[in-house]
């Protein structure tokens, strides 16, 4: 159970972060946790992942108890609800009338009703209450080893919104190219993009424009533009410059910020030189992702729950290519061949290690339940897009793979800490 | 062919800008004409326009630092491009602070109007920022499509009211009616129409003035043997008129429309080094 006051002019930033994580999808995580609240969101296509997380500092007060449930054995430590943003976006709606008239907001979790309450206290006395239903959910956490990449840009969020502003808002992907000499943000563009009907935008910058320029190796990475815009808009009211971690395409890009009182990562997928190539190749049939999925002989039945993501952005694309080997390792646990536990739990990012105890169960379980179908895709989708080969025993790892994931040595308490968490 | 400009001076550009919005808001394409001296925004009067046809012509000189064209042939140095001009218009935005455009004639992947802004930055280098906006280039053997349209043979020529005041009149009979009645005569006097089921609206203007015309041999006689108090009128749609209006950043030193009865209403705005011809035929 959590309960929490968010003062007057912090109300502003915490408006600006259920927009920004709205960008990513339609619902979020709403996890309370006794360092603070956070909360996080991934796209229905597992390309983009937003994190926001307030310490318990940023509160004027901020309460958090443990609450076991009578079914567990373990005590839960924390029990992450899913909201649909569209509720929660009214609440926060009037920014004018949020800053002047609002004196703090008050938001309280009710476990056994399943309700999360927001209390707008305003002048005059008025008091709006609003109670939402929420879900139970799974956790939802990624793991991403941002120490590990080669390149990082660290830049005031107004230079990179002075950047973006550039690019229509139609814009979909966006392409930052950097090498040590020079960075370039400019439109993506396919083989087949129709040029005549295109207008294409490229913005060359001098790496002294960034307040940290680091460049190890020179690439070329395209991500989706929209889901990063609210980052952007959620970076101006903080202040804080925003620190870019990327490697080369195909590996994620992360945007993410930090200050006393908060942290904020957005995680997007990038489009992978490989998926290009084949995308190329394959160009005549690319409308039907049933066609490209069929040619793989390892798809089994779990194509019935991915095939459904139409490859209509490249980064779906990127996100099919990737499955059929992570569908092989299902298979390969079906007859018995678990994955370890370190690899299991580095793949789910378990914030808590009771949570991940509940979760491991024997794989003919695992099949059936709810919980199974949002671990599978946890495990494909988060696998692909964040750890590469989390090493499969049986493949060879390609060299497009590297662990990007700090994978959690065995010897490591589960109860402890989870490796980098975002 | 080849076309190379530049824009240093920063009102110059902010002008330019101003113009390229007003086009942009009158037509979703339109054909870009490039001469050794102008340049001209051309819609040509297309079923697919619902027959309204603009020409605006700019002083290249007015506007450019620089500006170097050659034609498609000798004895035809023009050019002849189709554009999104929305397109233009999105390159200038966020040119507003800019050190200097360059607009420039491309080819890389199919005909491109590149505009490359420099903008001032916080290092020793300028931010470059580049967008390639694609064209068509028009053949010569369509450039009779493209003529200037010549001044009709009108009943009444007026002298428009304040453009703003206009606009927010049509804007909210926009909310009644398609159709708007303009009349006017050549006592200054002009009324703006609406008229449907439920209510009839009237907009009254008067002492605005009728622009003398200098005749020609026999083309204004039918003019000054006109009625001083007989309106000409026409019904047009309101949608056109009010996009005429809203799309209007700057106040013209002059503005004035001509009245067809029953056929046309030709509208001229005119301002220092640009002027704006835009046709609205008379709905049946």
């Amino acid at each position: 159970a959590m309960k929490c006051v968010i003062g007057g002019a912090h109300l502003r930033v915490f408006r600006r972060a259920i927009h920004a994580i709205a960008r990513i999808s339609d619902e979020f995580w709403f996890d309370p946790i006794e360092k603070g609240l956070a909360l996080r969101s991934v796209n229905s296509s597992r390309s983009a992942y937003a994190c926001v997380f307030f310490s318990s500092m940023f509160f004027q007060h901020y309460c958090w108890t443990a609450v076991s449930q009578p079914c567990q054995k373990e005590k839960q430590l924390s029990l992450p609800c899913k909201l649909i943003i569209k509720s929660v976006l009214p609440v926060f709606r009037c920014v004018n009338v949020l800053e002047r008239n609002v004196e703090k907001c008050s938001i309280y979790t009710n476990i056994n009703d399943h309700h999360i309450t927001f209390q707008l206290l305003c002048k005059h006395g008025v008091v709006k209450t609003y109670n939402l239903v929420f879900q139970d959910c799974d956790p939802l956490q990624a793991v991403f080893a941002k120490h590990l990449c080669p390149n990082i840009l660290k830049v005031h969020s107004r230079l990179l919104a002075e950047i973006m502003i550039h690019f229509p808002t139609s814009q979909e992907e966006v392409t930052l190219s950097v090498t040590p000499m020079k960075v370039c943000f400019k439109s993506y563009t396919e083989e087949d993009t129709d040029f005549s009907k295109t207008m294409l935008t490229e913005i060359q910058l001098n790496p002294e424009e960034f307040d940290y320029f680091q460049v190890g190796v020179d690439s070329e990475v395209t991500f989706c533009l929209k889901e990063l815009r609210g980052l952007l808009a959620f970076s101006e009211v903080t202040s804080v410059p925003v620190s870019i971690h990327f490697d080369v395409s195909g590996k994620p890009i992360a945007f993410s910020i930090e200050d006393m009182v908060l942290e904020a990562s957005f995680i997007l997928a990038t489009l992978s030189d490989v998926e290009k190539e084949r995308a190329s190749q394959q160009a005549p049939e690319r409308e039907n992702s049933g066609a490209v999925a069929s040619k793989k002989p390892q798809w089994n039945s779990n194509a019935a729950n991915t095939a459904s993501a139409k490859p209509a952005s490249p980064l779906a694309k990127q996100e099919i290519k990737d499955i059929p080997r992570a569908a092989k390792r299902e298979v390969t646990g079906t007859e018995g061949t678990a994955m370890t536990e370190a690899e299991e739990r580095a793949a789910l990012g378990e914030a808590a290690g009771a949570q991940y105890q509940k979760v491991r169960r024997p794989r003919p379980q695992l099949q059936g339940s709810p919980i199974s179908y949002f671990c599978k895709r946890c495990i494909f989708q988060f696998h692909s897009l964040f750890f590469g080969a989390v090493s499969c025993q049986k493949d060879a790892p390609s060299h497009s793979f590297h662990s990007l994931a700090t994978a959690s040595d065995t010897e490591e308490d589960f109860g402890n800490a989870q490796s980098s968490p975002v | 062919m080849r076309f190379r400009a530049k824009i240093v001076d920063l009102a110059c550009l902010n002008h330019f800008s101003r113009v390229i919005n007003t086009i942009a808001k009158l037509a979703k394409t339109c054909t870009l004409r490039l001469t050794v001296s102008k340049l001209y925004f051309i819609l040509s009067d297309k079923v697919a326009n619902g027959g309204v046809s603009m020409w605006c012509e700019l002083c290249q000189g007015n506007f450019f630092d620089e500006f170097q064209m050659e034609g498609v042939a000798a004895e035809h140095n023009e050019i002849y491009l189709e554009l999104v001009p929305e397109n233009l218009s999105r390159a200038l935005k966020t040119a507003q602070s800019a050190k200097a455009v360059k607009i420039k004639l491309t080819n890389k992947h199919c005909p491109c109007l590149r505009v490359a802004v420099e903008l001032p930055s916080l290092s020793s280098s300028s931010r470059i920022v580049t967008h390639d906006i694609p064209v068509g280039i028009i053949p010569r053997r369509l450039w009779n499509d493209f003529r200037e349209p010549s001044v009709p043979d009108f009943d009444v020529s007026i002298y428009l009211p304040v453009l703003k005041t206009m606009k927010s009149i049509v804007e909210r009979m926009k909310n009644l009616s398609n159709s708007i009645v303009i009349e006017a005569n050549l006592s200054g006097e002009m009324n703006l129409k609406i008229e449907t089921d439920l209510v009839s609206v009237t907009t009254h203007f008067k002492d605005l003035g009728n622009p003398a015309w200098a005749s020609e041999d026999g083309c204004q006689s039918s003019a000054q043997d006109r009625d001083l108090e007989s309106m000409a009128e026409a019904r047009i749609d309101i949608k056109k008129l009010q996009q005429l209006l809203a799309g209007q950043q700057v106040n013209p030193t002059k503005a004035m429309c001509n009245i067809v009865s029953k056929r046309i209403v030709h509208f001229i705005l005119l301002h220092e080094d640009v002027s704006l011809q835009y046709f609205i035929p008379a709905l049946a």
